[in-house]
């Protein structure tokens, strides 16, 4: 049981990450990316194919994080100069994009066999002082990412950004050049995935193109939005519903008998659908957001 | 004349995305904003022509199925969820289209299962025209897509309802206070580009195999042809369509069957960079 919760909290800290990415790109500076799944994707695969070469974990981690921001900066210089709806359009492309070229460049991926047998964290703790050494470390860098997003939140460049988010033409009006800051907040909030996907890889020890489908980006999406846009509380409140809805979804199949995996996974994606779509209409601000507004 | 080959099957893989980009256009133009659950849409469609199809045998029954369920059904999305989101920002039509994108694919799963379902159309000699061939079942999806557009274009170009809907793309503050109802062009507009997508669908579905999934990989090539063609016009999303059906089939022996979607995209990054209106789209642009 109390490996379970352990696992449990491992994989909802790596989801606290992916949404603190998010938070700081969509919440806080209002830029709609809808590929985050494909920042993710490049941690994963890079801090993968890294460690199993023998390179150490440090330096896989790094790697991954630096890769997945610096795939976010050639896009953002691309498309930031697009509106929002496009900017979201070109984001889900790219991360379909990656997808694409993970299940195809075999050589190097293994293609749609994927890549087992990724080593693990604290390999030679053993046993479940792994798996806590694990949580504590994933946990510690939550911490300081959500820190660090507090932190940008309150300085100049935090209200910089939320201003871009508000009024962009006004913030062009004051001589500041929004393109460069939203370039910014993309690499940073890009990086964040790639270190959740590192995480993700080296946990699961397991990794398919499968699992880096569209629907993670909008797991991601409807944790931020239950949660309350644009707040580091609404985030991890937001995650840990999301991760109840997963988990629970599970314990239904064992409760509910003659439930097929494939008939669960089309209930998961209906049930995504169908609080994105009730929250949007009539709780924009969230759960932890302000009550008084709409 | 091997390309000659990839040509034609390009032109009839070009006329499904044309479609689908159709739909997008109309809906981007109009309601103004990218509609993410135009490939669910089309999946709707498929099953819709795959059931009607199985129930009476006749492609022309299953056609009608494909343009009446999948209108109702996009009519439905916009009573229910696009019309109570008109005044808010672009985002929140943007997550709830890809909501509905997510609850249609959802039902779909349940009510259809996830194993792969085929049109049972009978196998037909195919004429031979020196190296290239073309199945009669080609001509008469050609035929059936070119009876769409007429009708769509004839819509929007020939009748009252028509006119107002491209008023409103045209601008819709000068378009109210014309006196043009919103209501009735926001009706007639989710009606058309529902049976468009239904269309599409249908035809995407006779052509290769249908999953609960296989509308909503038809969106990037779609998205691609709409910008292509230059957002909010049809006949850009038809043109833009069928060059890159064209494009995508001729380019397969080069970068390889996976790789096509990717070569969209490419095409989309280019386009948005280098003239976003695109090809036949208004000077107020993407950025």
């Amino acid at each position: 049981m109390e490996a379970y919760f352990i696992a449990i909290g491992i994989i909802a800290l790596i989801y606290v990450i992916l949404s603190l990415g998010l938070t700081l790109q969509y919440g806080l500076t209002g830029l709609i990316n809808f590929g985050h799944v494909g920042f993710f994707a490049i941690g994963a695969y890079t801090s993968a194919l890294l460690a199993l070469k023998g390179v150490p974990l440090v330096f896989s981690f790094a790697a991954a994080a630096a890769l997945a921001g610096l795939a976010a900066w050639p896009l953002g210089l691309v498309s930031l100069r697009l509106r929002d709806d496009y900017f979201a359009i070109v984001t889900l492309g790219f991360s379909e994009v990656v997808r694409i070229v993970i299940t195809s460049e075999r050589w190097l991926t293994n293609g749609v066999q994927g890549l087992p047998g990724i080593p693990r964290l604290y390999e030679g703790l053993g046993g479940s002082a792994a798996q806590l050494a694990v949580l504590v470390t994933v946990l510690a860098v939550t911490l300081v990412g959500a820190w660090i997003i507090r932190r940008i939140a309150g300085s100049p460049f935090g209200r910089l950004i939320e201003a871009i988010r508000d009024n962009e033409e006004a913030v062009q009006a004051l001589g500041k050049d929004p393109a460069r800051f939203k370039v910014q907040v993309l690499v940073v909030g890009a990086a964040l995935a790639g270190i959740a996907g590192a995480f993700y890889a080296h946990y699961i020890t397991y990794i398919v193109p499968d699992q880096f489908i569209p629907l993670v980006t909008f797991y991601v999406w409807m944790a931020i939005i239950m949660g309350g846009v644009g707040r580091v509380s609404g985030a991890i409140v937001g995650t840990a519903i999301l991760m109840l809805f997963l988990e629970g979804s599970r314990f239904l199949r064992d409760i509910v008998p003659g439930v097929s995996e494939v008939d669960m996974a089309s209930v998961r994606i209906g049930a995504v659908g169908l609080l994105l779509v009730l929250f949007i209409m009539y709780r924009p601000q969230g759960l932890m957001g302000d009550y008084t507004k709409r | 004349m091997f390309y000659a080959q990839l040509l034609v099957n390009g032109l009839v893989q070009g006329l499904v995305i044309g479609l689908a980009a159709l739909s997008i256009t109309l809906v981007f133009g109009i309601a103004r904003f990218p509609n993410a659950a135009t490939g669910d849409f089309m999946t709707f469609g498929a099953y819709a022509a795959l059931s009607a199809h199985k129930a009476t045998g006749s492609i022309a029954m299953g056609g009608l199925a494909a343009i009446i369920a999948t209108g109702v059904i996009s009519l439905l999305a916009y009573l229910a969820v696009f019309r109570r989101l008109a005044e808010r920002s672009v985002v929140a039509l943007l997550v709830a289209s890809i909501g509905i994108a997510f609850f249609i694919r959802a039902v779909l799963g349940v009510a259809f299962g996830h194993s792969q379902q085929v049109f049972q159309v009978p196998l037909s000699r195919p004429y031979v025209f020196g190296s290239v061939r073309i199945t009669p079942l080609d001509l008469q999806l050609a035929a059936v897509a070119l009876a769409a557009l007429a009708l769509v274009f004839a819509i929007l170009y020939l009748t009252p309802i028509g006119r107002q809907m491209r008023a409103v793309a045209d601008n819709r503050d000068l378009a109210r206070v014309s006196g043009i109802r919103p209501d009735r062009v926001m009706i007639a507009l989710w009606l058309l580009a529902g049976s468009v997508a239904g269309v599409a669908g249908m035809m995407l579905g006779i052509k290769t195999i249908v999953t609960p999934e296989f509308g909503w990989e038809m969106l990037l090539p779609a998205f691609t042809a709409a910008i292509l063609g230059g957002i909010g016009s049809p006949v850009g999303a038809v043109v833009a369509g069928l060059l890159l059906g064209v494009v995508q089939e001729v380019s397969t022996p080069f970068v390889g069957f996976t790789y096509k979607i990717a070569l969209a995209f490419i095409i989309m990054l280019a386009v948005l960079l280098v003239r976003p209106r695109g090809l036949f789209g208004r000077l107020e642009g993407a950025r």
